[in-house]
């Protein structure tokens, strides 16, 4: 069922491991050359220097800087925005798997054939067109207000509660159609070679189609994870006091800005090192596939 | 053509002499109607949120002139000078009116607190109106009959952004961790839905939404004053020349009684509760 037995690269590997011997040539030393690298140096100099010039010579800078960029500032809002950036990250992690999980059900639903399934496929085809066209916005205020007010016993009240179920269902409908482009994209001749071998269809999409198909969408997953992050913000708007809630505290309070950015910095640290985490897999998974290959 | 004629010393006397006059002109206009340093001079223009809610401004019309806030800027513009359609309002929402940069008009109205902080980053005028602040709850909560600070703190609290009353909760009351909405709506939908509890507004707000906006809420008690909540103040952009002008007016206003005239007017409402103030 290997996917090499097609495609060029493999075999190349292997003429090439083959004749390494005699056929490699000496390596060459590579001759740096510094004129593109002083040019690139030159030019961002330029550029950003002429934009710090710009700004830093208006008329308005000062106050801008006091009211963006006070270091003062960002210290006192530290400990508050710090706070609701955990709740941030708890809020994530937990939206990160229940979405995973309720999107990877409905793209089964969607991706069964055989007439015994149509209920399901419906439900999932619905389901998508109708959470990706609400905003979010709107199924977070209507879950963790409405739902609680209809008091009915034995359901949670926690406006955080149902905010998660709220962006739970709506990134599902995002996710879902990932995972199906992800489904998609292996080639039919899987699905078939499966059958060949006598696996039924749940078996060929668990152990054929779908190890396959989330590989190449990590990715896009991750985007979507990134996305997350800061839409978990919305959740503010039911009380929850995330990061960007504490830093709009901060703000009406004093009117400095300065909040918003340590609540940016926050987000960076998080988001930049998974961004080279998951390339980091991507790398490490291509390789292996491609040794798999050779051998 | 002259131009040509004209030695280039003389043009500078020329320049010079023209520019000491347009200076004076500007400086005999200052404090008139015609002030240069009005946003348009020879109008007052004013901007307060959209919508605006009574009783601060009735029917959401500020031009109509109705409401605590709507008549105190007339009142003003006449002591100042402007004719009743010289007020010109504009449209704004809070956040934009206290971020930096050029604004679009002369200052803002809307309930908008003083504090020694926001004073460091934003220019305010005098202080002209110092709301009490009032407990908030709904029919038949525990809290309708609580009578110390201790109960108040054993409740779940919410409060809307852009106020001063998350503060006012954590310094007076000592609640840490309300919960905190993008409006005065959010509050009290979170309030129906049982997710809070208690919440606090300046009494003539509370008088408004116990009244029109849920019905089912009630004024449980009054609360003491913030001494570091100064009061309601106009919004300048930063270090506007206008203020002194301003708040020479207002000040005249306030010293002859028109602001409390108006404020009860509008203001005051049946009301017996009892004060909380430990």
């Amino acid at each position: 069922m290997s996917s090499g037995d097609s495609s060029p690269g493999p075999r190349n590997g292997a003429d090439r491991s083959g004749a390494a011997a005699p056929a490699r040539p000496p390596r060459r030393q590579r001759e740096i050359s510094w004129l593109p690298i002083l040019v690139s140096i030159a030019s961002v100099v330029v550029v950003f220097g002429t934009i710090a010039h710009f700004v830093a010579r208006s008329e308005q800078w000062p106050r801008i800087k006091r009211q963006f960029f006070n270091w003062d500032a960002m210290v006192e809002s530290f400990p508050d925005v710090l706070r609701g950036f955990w709740l941030n990250l708890e809020i994530w992690v937990i939206c990160i798997v229940s979405i995973g999980t309720w999107a990877l059900l409905l793209t089964l639903f969607r991706v069964l054939r055989g007439p015994l399934f149509a209920p399901l496929r419906v439900f999932a085809i619905v389901y998508v067109d109708l959470f990706r066209g609400i905003p979010a916005l709107l199924l977070v205020v209507l879950f963790a207000f409405g739902i609680p007010a209809l008091r009915i016993p034995n359901l949670p009240s926690s406006a955080l509660f149902w905010g998660i179920v709220a962006m739970t269902l709506s990134y599902s409908a995002y996710a879902t159609e990932v995972y199906r482009s992800g489904i998609d994209a292996v080639h039919d001749g899987q699905r078939a070679a499966a059958k060949a071998l006598g696996l039924t269809q749940l078996q060929a999409l668990r152990y054929a189609i779908l190890p396959q198909a989330i590989r190449n969408v990590v990715p896009a997953l991750l985007n979507l994870a990134v996305a997350l992050q800061k839409d978990v913000a919305l959740l503010s708007v039911v009380g929850v006091r995330d990061a960007v809630r504490e830093a709009q505290i901060y703000m009406n309070q004093t009117f400095n800005y300065s909040s918003y950015l340590v609540a940016a910095a926050l987000f960076l640290v998080t988001t930049i090192p998974l961004a080279r985490f998951v390339d980091y897999l991507t790398r490490r998974d291509r390789e292996r596939r491609l040794q798999g290959g050779m051998i | 053509m002259s131009i040509a004629f004209l030695t280039r010393g003389r043009l500078a006397a020329a320049a010079v002499l023209a520019l000491t006059i347009a200076t004076g002109a500007a400086i005999a206009q200052e404090g008139t109607t015609q002030d240069p340093r009005l946003f348009t001079p020879g109008k007052l223009t004013v901007s307060t949120s959209d919508p605006s809610y009574p009783p601060w401004v009735l029917n959401n019309d500020p031009a109509a002139g109705e409401g605590f806030e709507a008549a105190l800027v007339y009142a003003l513009a006449a002591e100042m000078g402007f004719a009743r359609e010289d007020v010109v309002w504009v449209d704004e929402t809070f956040e934009a009116a206290i971020a930096p940069g050029d604004k679009l008009y002369d200052f803002s109205i809307q309930q908008i607190s003083v504090t020694a902080e926001r004073s460091a980053v934003a220019t305010f005028s005098r202080v002209y109106y110092q709301p009490e602040k009032a407990l908030i709850v709904l029919a038949g909560s525990p809290l309708e009959n609580a009578t110390t600070f201790a109960e108040l703190r054993a409740a779940r609290w919410g409060v809307a952004i852009g106020t001063t009353d998350l503060d006012y909760i954590e310094n007076v009351l000592g609640i840490t961790n309300a919960a905190v909405y993008n409006d005065q709506a959010g509050v009290f939908l979170a309030m129906q839905a049982g997710q809070i509890d208690a919440t606090v507004t300046a009494l003539p707000t509370a008088l408004f939404v116990t009244a029109v906006q849920v019905p089912d809420a009630r004024i449980a008690a009054l609360l003491p004053i913030d001494e570091r909540d100064e009061g309601f103040g106009l919004l300048f952009e930063f270090e506007n020349p206008l203020v002194d002008w301003v708040d020479e007016a207002l000040g005249t206003l306030i010293d002859g009684g028109v602001v409390a005239e108006i404020a009860a007017q509008y203001l005051t409402g049946d009301l017996n509760a009892r004060v909380i103030n430990e």
